[in-house]
Order: structure tokens, then C-alpha cells, then sequence
């Protein structure tokens, strides 16, 4: 069976080699959200660390959806009242959205590079599901 | 509230230990926090929240060597992600002690399993399942123990799906990876081969332990100040980890957690009956 706009579409090699381009993809997009949560939840830790010589963070937050802990905090940055919450708060939504991200990326790669509607559908679900509960309240 | 200096070190040995079994590093923490001071729930939700950081380091490191199968994980995922929010609200609503009961329990068949598991050698699929085979679930990757390509087929998708659910609930209910569960399903119902079993559990539980994150910060137990150091740790113990997880052989990583594994899960158990 031939499809005359992908000819190479067929082919098994391409097809692995454009799954192992997606891997390489993947890896980076985990690997980058790690590092910059990682980076942001760092500095806070550093800034709470120059303003009171310690490194300890004494705070909890009411039950809130991933949204609300982030504009929560960028909210009093605005008014001028930012502090190192505001990095550590941002460097753990970023964590959370890692792996939202990772399936949002397969989803495309799924729908527009290996043109799969199977997974496509799949990986829709998977994103839904995770959409409704990133807005739990 | 607990220094840095106690959390960061407990948190780096969690997150090596998780990454090197797959498992996430919620076995080793969640009792360490909670003989630490932490209240069981919190323990959970900062575990569950610290999964996504272990999972997400280590996975990104499995897929770039083209050993996960982003297929299989998925069409798992659709499963894990629903249970993990069930097993979250389970959580919220029932009180400590059966938490403890349950935590044990679940590492102790964590234990048994892969006591057994340990004694077999992995037979390649031969004959694919009609659903299976739909769903595509097949794959190649390079061994660097044996130094070639080892290709592969999954069978019984529509049996794993369904368990996988179960290894889902275990998740948001008790704040893990639940890798073991999830690497046994892939094991035993699907015949992957260990490695890309341990690898695409790992890609699973970061989604999984997503859903089960969001109803525990919805729920206040999310605290910022215990996480940060935590999660700092684990990232830390997770890249040492992995990079030693490419070049053991199976037989070593599994022997080495089947002990660790039995010590935990009877020092939960025994917490929960006495009620501390």
C-alpha cells in the first residue's frame, strides 16, 4: 500500500528513525523541565537563604489548583511584594507541567508526524484527564 | 519544620534507590518522612510530587537511549492516570492507620513478586494477541549488556490495561510509583523485556503521579517549604541512579531491592497495626 504524499511513510526504517527523533525530543522536554524547576526552586532556596541565613523554607499552602499557586504569588510580585516563594511556587508548577507537556508533544508527533489517528485518540484522553484534574479544586 | 540538612540527604538516597529499581523513590521516603514527623497524608502528597521529579529526570534519560516504548506507555497511561485520581481521593478520605496498613502491604507484595519474578529469564512474545497487535504494541532496543538490538513484541494488552488502573490507584492512593506493580504487570501479563518494562514504567508514573499530584494540591497537602528540599534530593539521587542502571545487569538491580524492599515493608505494617 503506497501513499503518494508520504511515499517514505511506509517504510519501517523511516518510521523508527522519526520514533527515535521523537525520543531524542521527548528526553529533552523532561530533561529541560526538570532542570529549570530544579533551577527556580534552587534560587529560592538561595534568596530565602540570604535574606534570613537559613536555608528553610516554613511555608503551607490552602488547597488550590496548579493555576492559583502560581498567579497566587505573581500577584504580590506585581504589587511589589515578591519574595522566594514566588521561584520555589513556579519551580513546582513546572515540575507538575513536565510531564503535561511530554504528552502533549506525543500527541502532536502522534497526529502530525506519524499521522496515527490510534494514538492520537489516546493520547487526547490522557490529556483531557490530566487537563480537568490540573484544575481541580 | 524539618532542616534541610535532615530532608536533603534522606531525599538523595530515596531518589537513587527509586530511580535504580524503577520504582520512584516514595518506598524509601514516604517511611522516612513519616519517622521523621510528617503526617502520612503530607508524606504522601510530597512523595507523589517528588515522583514526578524521579520519573521525569530518570525517564528522560531511558528514552534518549531508546529503550522506553512510548507506545505501550501511552495506551497504559490512559489507565494509571484514571486510578491514580481515584486512589488520591481514597486517600483524603480515610484516616492514617489503614494507610500504613496498606503501604506494607503493597511493598510486601512488591517483594513476593519480584521474588519470583527474579528466577525466570525473559522469554520473547512469539504469538501477538489480535488487540495487541492493533494496538501496536511491539518495539526494538539496544542491550548494551549483550552489545545488540533485542526486538520484541507485547501480548495480553487487554489484561494489563485493566491492572494497570489497579497499579494507578496504588499510586495516588499511596503516594509511589507503584513502579514494581507496573514493571510486573509489563513483565508477567505482557512479556516485555525487563528493561523496557522498568523504563516505560518509569515514563508511565511521571503522567500518573501528575493526576494523583493535583488532588493532593487541591487539597492543601502540598507544602512548599518540605517539598523544595525534597524534591531538590531526589532529582539529585535519581541522576546518579539511572546512570548506573544502563550498565548493571538485571539480576543485580532486582537482588538488591527485593532487601530493601522486605526491611520497609514490615516496619509499615507494624506501624499501622501498633498505631504510631
Amino acid at each position: 500500500m503506497t501513499n503518494l504524499s508520504h511515499p517514505s511513510f511506509a517504510d519501517p526504517a523511516v518510521e523508527q528513525s522519526r520514533q527515535r527523533q521523537m525520543d531524542v525530543l521527548v528526553g529533552y522536554i523532561l530533561l529541560s523541565g526538570v532542570v529549570l524547576s530544579l533551577a527556580l526552586i534552587s534560587a529560592g532556596l538561595f534568596w530565602k537563604f540570604l535574606q534570613t541565613g537559613r536555608l528553610r523554607l516554613d511555608y503551607q499552602v490552602a488547597g488550590m489548583n496548579l493555576f492559583e499557586f502560581v498567579t497566587s504569588e505573581i500577584r504580590l510580585a506585581v504589587q511589589g511584594q515578591m519574595r522566594p516563594r514566588l521561584l520555589v511556587n513556579m519551580g513546582i508548577a513546572i515540575l507538575m507541567l513536565t510531564p503535561f507537556l511530554r504528552v502533549l508533544a506525543s500527541m502532536v508527533y502522534f497526529f502530525a508526524v506519524s499521522k496515527n489517528w490510534k494514538y492520537t485518540l489516546f493520547t487526547l484522553f490522557v490529556l483531557m484527564v490530566l487537563t480537568r484534574s490540573l484544575f481541580l479544586r | 519544620m524539618i532542616s534541610f540538612h535532615v530532608l536533603f540527604p534522606v531525599a538523595v538516597v530515596a531518589g537513587f534507590v527509586g530511580a535504580m529499581s524503577g520504582m520512584g523513590g516514595g518506598i524509601i521516603l514516604i517511611p522516612a518522612l513519616t519517622l521523621l514527623g510528617v503526617s502520612i497524608k503530607h508524606a504522601i502528597a510530597i512523595s507523589i510530587l517528588s515522583v514526578i521529579a524521579t520519573s521525569s529526570g530518570s525517564a528522560s534519560a531511558y528514552v534518549r537511549d531508546h529503550i522506553t516504548n512510548l507506545k505501550v506507555g501511552m495506551f497504559l497511561e490512559m489507565f494509571t492516570i484514571v486510578g491514580a485520581l481515584a486512589g488520591a481521593a481514597i486517600t483524603l478520605a480515610i484516616s492514617a492507620r489503614p494507610l500504613y496498613i496498606a503501604f506494607g502491604a503493597v511493598l510486601l507484595g512488591s517483594w513476593l513478586a519480584l521474588l519470583i519474578v527474579g528466577h525466570e529469564t525473559w522469554q520473547a512474545v512469539t504469538q501477538q494477541d489480535p488487540i495487541s497487535r492493533w494496538l501496536e504494541l511491539e518495539g526494538s532496543y539496544p542491550d548494551l549488556t549483550l552489545g545488540q538490538t533485542i526486538h520484541y513484541k507485547a501480548r495480553r494488552a487487554y489484561i494489563g490495561a485493566p491492572l494497570m488502573f489497579g497499579a494507578g490507584m496504588i499510586a495516588g492512593l499511596l503516594g509511589i510509583g507503584a513502579g514494581a506493580v507496573k514493571v510486573l504487570i509489563h513483565d508477567l501479563v505482557m512479556g516485555l523485556p525487563p528493561k523496557v518494562s522498568t523504563t516505560t514504567s518509569n515514563l508511565i508514573i511521571g503522567v500518573t503521579a501528575l493526576a494523583g499530584t493535583s488532588v493532593y494540591l487541591a487539597a492543601g497537602l502540598i507544602s512548599p517549604g518540605l517539598a523544595a528540599p525534597i524534591i531538590l534530593g531526589v532529582v539529585l539521587g535519581a541522576f546518579l541512579g539511572t546512570r548506573l542502571l544502563v550498565r548493571l545487569s538485571n539480576h543485580s538491580v532486582r537482588r538488591f531491592f527485593l532487601f530493601i524492599l522486605l526491611i520497609l515493608s514490615v516496619e509499615m505494617i507494624i506501624r499501622g497495626i501498633r498505631g504510631a
